[in-house]
């Protein structure tokens, strides 16, 4: 078992590593910031209690994505309403965006907010959270062939969801 | 044996930033190839940026203080131990004692640590007239409908996190000045039970599908809205 400091110093580098990537998972999958931060801090609540339990620092995004998923599971699943917050962030950058390419934001996450939750989460967690097509099979228990498949249909949703709403490769390459 | 198109799509749709060889060699061996790929990668770009969304502040700060303040199991709250210091001048004696002890023990517990998570926040907000469809559609999520005369008072608005889920966060502009309002479903209270905090003075009022606090600065009494809101945040029609 690690001291009290050792053990204060890996989670301060869970924190570090992975907080706000946690943050951006749970907002996308509960379209809530304040329901995100709780599912986060709870998140990390259950990580510093079991945090000896953690032998592989590799494998603590996994670690950490399935305490979220579960806490989610348990606790607000039900309740949440489809998008709520994410609709209406602005990153900052964002005001310096031509008014197409913001309003194409504002659409493609309102469609990526639509999607399924079956389509949305092995989404997530590849563009969010980095994770390999493995990594996702093994986190929702499904085969690397069944993710594949996925993430191919949601991305495809999305396109399909982007002509429909007029985003067109005249104006911005895309298709 | 080459790669056909459509299992090109197939995992590129899958894995656009592949650094697979078999991949990448299928990308090269023709124009149609090629163009899907730089659509995918239009496609992924646009896509990472519609997912990044800010980081709140004094988040990782607020994770890494998690050990040293709340050791013991359970009840939420998201005042970062880290940014604490500066709020403590602001919340006083009072505020101490809640940042320091387990939350939500009563509804009165959640309201004042509420206020100070979010109510302070609201009231900063510049209040704003607010669509009358999106102040129904937050309360249709928790099958009551908000009469007009609250909404045209209704400043700022949000959904937030109550003792039992979710409820409704609202700021209304008043004559007598900003009254703000937390509507709890599925919550009870006693009816008419009153506190104070700081300066600030609340009271509780059960509802039929819930309850609500009423929260506003002193000298003014909060009792004084509690029929009014008793009135305007009302069961949609079939559900009472």
């Amino acid at each position: 078992m690690s001291s009290e400091p050792g053990r204060q110093a890996n989670f301060r580098a869970l924190a570090e590593t992975y907080g706000a990537d946690l943050y951006r998972y749970a907002m996308w999958i509960c379209g809530d910031d304040a329901l995100a931060k709780d599912l986060v801090q709870e998140t990390y609540l259950r990580a510093w209690k079991a945090l000896d339990k953690l032998k592989d620092t590799g494998a603590a995004k996994s670690w950490l994505i399935t305490i979220l998923r579960r806490e989610y599971a348990r606790t607000f699943e039900r309740k949440v309403p489809k998008f709520a917050d994410v609709e209406t962030v602005v990153v900052p950058e964002e005001t310096e965006l031509e008014p197409d390419d913001r309003t194409e934001i504002g659409l493609l996450r309102r469609n990526i907010m639509n999607l399924s939750k079956k389509y949305r989460e092995p989404l997530l967690m590849q563009v969010v959270m980095g994770f390999s097509c493995e990594e996702i099979a093994s986190e929702l228990g499904i085969s690397k062939s069944a993710v594949m498949t996925q993430l191919f249909r949601a991305r495809e949703q999305l396109k399909s969801q982007l002509q429909r709403d007029g985003v067109t490769g005249n104006v911005h390459g895309l298709f | 044996m080459s790669m056909d198109f459509s299992e090109f799509r197939r995992r590129l749709g899958a894995e656009p930033r592949s650094k697979d060889p078999d991949l990448l060699r299928a990308r090269d061996s023709a124009p149609e190839f090629a163009e899907a790929a730089a659509e995918a990668e239009a496609l992924e770009s646009r896509l990472e940026r519609a997912l990044r969304l800010p980081e709140p502040d004094g988040l990782v700060e607020g994770l890494c203080a998690l050990p040293g303040s709340t050791v013991r199991p359970r009840r939420r709250r998201w005042l970062p131990m880290a940014l604490a210091a500066g709020l403590l001048l602001a919340v006083g004696v009072a505020g101490i004692d809640r940042l320091l002890h387990p939350r939500w023990d009563s509804v009165e517990a959640y309201v004042i640590d509420h206020y100070y998570h979010d109510g302070v926040k609201m009231l900063a907000q510049e209040p704003a007239a607010q669509d009358p469809a999106r102040i129904q559609a937050m309360f249709a999520r928790f099958e009551v409908e908000a009469a007009p005369e609250l909404q045209r008072i209704v400043g700022v608005i949000k959904i937030c996190v109550t003792p039992d889920g979710q409820g409704v966060h609202m700021v209304l502009n008043t004559e007598s000045g900003p009254v703000t309002v937390i509507y709890m479903p599925g919550t009870r209270v006693e009816d008419r039970e009153r506190f104070t905090f700081d300066d600030q003075r609340a009271v509780l009022v059960q509802m039929e599908l819930g309850s609500a606090a009423i929260i506003n600065a002193e000298p003014q009494d909060p009792a004084a809205w509690q029929a009014f809101v008793q009135d305007t945040i009302r069961p949609q029609a079939g559900n009472s």
